[in-house]
């Protein structure tokens, strides 16, 4: 037996403070954008499907934090990422993407709005680097730009958090009954004019009672017992209810073990990055690599909604010139057994090749090989592909098209 | 636990085990499910065939990798574990029993001193992924 996928590349890759609570837990561990990351405690299948009914708690402190403060950090981030993020409410969160000069897409991310003059960008791992270099070289040169008038984007500070911060997620229709009963909001008496200091990224925040949360809102809450204070948020990258959960990261391991002491209240367990994968490509999710890189436009990915149309932004003008998709993303399901893998070609009824795999993986839901494709006929009609294949490894797996998500949540 | 002391062990993970004359039950090591996790698709040899040593039998598909099966030694592939077809977990939950994907016959015998014992192969795993 020879394992083709196993891939740790020893040099430079991080960990993040939890670990060693991996390793005690027995998780398989491997390299993931950089980091040694649990892929499985136990199974990808039993951990999927327990959060899908109860609940799972995942270690996601891999992902970037990038701090955009000041004056002017509205107006620059609506200059850098695609969607209007300087109008949306305190307290609410916003899907953007960052696009190159291209229209190339550079990440996709979450922007957190604490307030006019302070605000969090939620990075893929694998691009926290790159996006803040991004970010950083954008600010230098709107500061620098005589176009610009001389007073704008001087009040600005950029900073990247990453390191600073233990991030935890906790999915699946339980959630709550875990969540509510060991968090508190921080002040009992609400005075909506009244803001707050969040200590762990040192600057106001709006409180909002957290048991009020709508999905993409967030607050500040205090976890009881252990006396660490959190910002929450009623978000997640599953398709389930559930909230992500950002401390301070000398804070993580302690709520870490304060969350699995209590996995009774929702028959909650620890969750790999295996079932993080099969859970958010259920709900089709895009994940950066796969569905999106520089070489795709939104418009391909189709998710041209995330496109501001109020605004100028990078990438804004060359969209207008390639209006015109040139692929299109479909998603699919396998007769088969064997499961499609990304860059996998797709061939038509005539066995010529009209695409590549995106996405592919196991379905634990649907019990069967589910995928997504990058189509090079942008014109193409899904429900119009009758007869195509997965070249998978010289098999020709015949494969139907299907209506994405493959998985909704339970209303 | 089985009691894996007339075991047969690959460097590859792959055990042969005799159970009558030249014949010998075949399968995968428990560190090899665990390596792959959730086995969901497996490609069984052809009963009838022959293949020579390290020559590819099947393919085994977890959820996030692809693994190819060797012949340990020269072999005729006797019966094969049609189970697996619908139940390929059995190889995660019984891997040295109801998850073994062959019965073979092998061609010399004598070429199981060149495969490892129970002890050597428990000493390889430690060695060369720990």
């Amino acid at each position: 037996m020879n394992n083709k996928n196993v891939n740790i590349n020893e040099n430079e890759n991080k960990k993040t403070p939890l670990y060693d609570k991996h390793l005690a837990l027995g998780a398989k561990i491997v390299s993931f954008a950089g980091f040694y990351m649990p892929l499985y405690y136990k199974s990808i299948i039993d951990e999927h499907l327990n959060v899908r009914n109860h609940s799972g708690l995942f270690d996601i402190s891999h992902m970037g934090e990038i701090i955009v403060k000041g004056r002017d950090a509205g107006p620059f981030l609506d200059f850098v990422l695609t969607a209007d993020v300087s109008s949306i409410f305190p307290n609410t969160i916003a899907y953007s993407l960052i696009l190159n000069e291209n229209g190339g897409v550079i990440d996709d991310l979450t922007v957190y709005k604490f307030s006019n003059e302070s605000y969090m960008i939620v990075a893929n791992a694998a691009n926290t680097k790159k996006d803040f270099a991004w970010i950083h070289t954008q600010m230098i040169n709107l500061q620098k730009s005589k176009l610009q008038d001389q007073s704008k984007f001087q009040d600005l500070t950029v900073e990247n958090y990453s390191d600073k911060i233990g991030l935890l997620s906790v999915q699946g229709p339980k959630s709550r009954n875990i969540i509510y009963p060991l968090a508190e909001d921080i002040s009992d008496n609400y005075d909506k004019s009244k803001n707050n200091f969040c200590n762990i990224f040192n600057f106001q925040y709006n409180i909002k009672p957290f048991k009020e949360l709508s999905h993409f809102e967030f607050s500040c809450i205090k976890f009881k017992e252990i006396n660490i204070e959190a910002v929450i948020s009623r978000s997640g990258y599953t398709g389930e209810f559930g909230f992500e959960i950002f401390v301070s990261a000398d804070d993580v391991n302690k709520l870490w073990d304060y969350i699995l002491d209590n996995k009774e209240l929702s028959n909650l367990m620890p969750v790999g990055l295996g079932a993080r994968d099969t859970l958010r490509f259920e709900a089709a999710l895009p994940l950066y690599g796969h569905e999106l890189d520089e070489t795709i436009t939104p418009y391909d990915a189709g998710l041209e909604k995330y496109l501001s149309k109020n605004k100028d932004f990078i990438g804004k003008e060359a969209l207008e010139k390639v209006k015109n998709k040139e692929k299109k993303l479909i998603f699919f399901k396998l007769a088969g057994k064997q499961i499609p893998r990304h860059m996998q070609k797709i061939l038509d009824e005539n066995l010529k090749p009209i695409g590549c795999v995106a996405s592919g993986t196991y379905s634990p839901l649907n019990k069967m090989p589910i995928g997504s494709a990058y189509i090079s006929d942008s014109n193409v009609i899904p429900s119009s592909l009758k007869n195509f294949y997965i070249d998978i490894r010289g098999n020709f797996e015949k494969a139907e098209v299907v209506n994405p998500p493959f998985h909704k949540m339970k209303k | 636990m089985t009691d894996k002391k007339n075991f047969y062990f690959a460097k590859s993970h792959e055990w042969l085990s005799n159970y009558s004359n030249n014949d010998y039950s075949l399968g995968i090591s428990d560190f090899a499910q665990s390596e792959l996790g959730d086995v969901v698709y497996i490609q069984l040899p052809q009963a009838g065939k022959q293949y020579k040593k390290g020559e590819k039998i099947g393919e085994i598909e977890s959820v996030k990798s692809v693994s190819e099966i060797y012949a340990p030694v020269d072999l005729t592939v006797k019966n094969i574990n049609s189970n697996l077809n619908e139940t390929p977990e059995l190889i995660n939950n019984d891997p040295y029993g109801k998850g073994l994907i062959a019965k073979v016959e092998l061609h010399n015998p004598s070429d199981l001193s060149l495969l490892m014992d129970n002890n050597s192969y428990e000493l390889f795993v430690k060695s060369n992924h720990e």
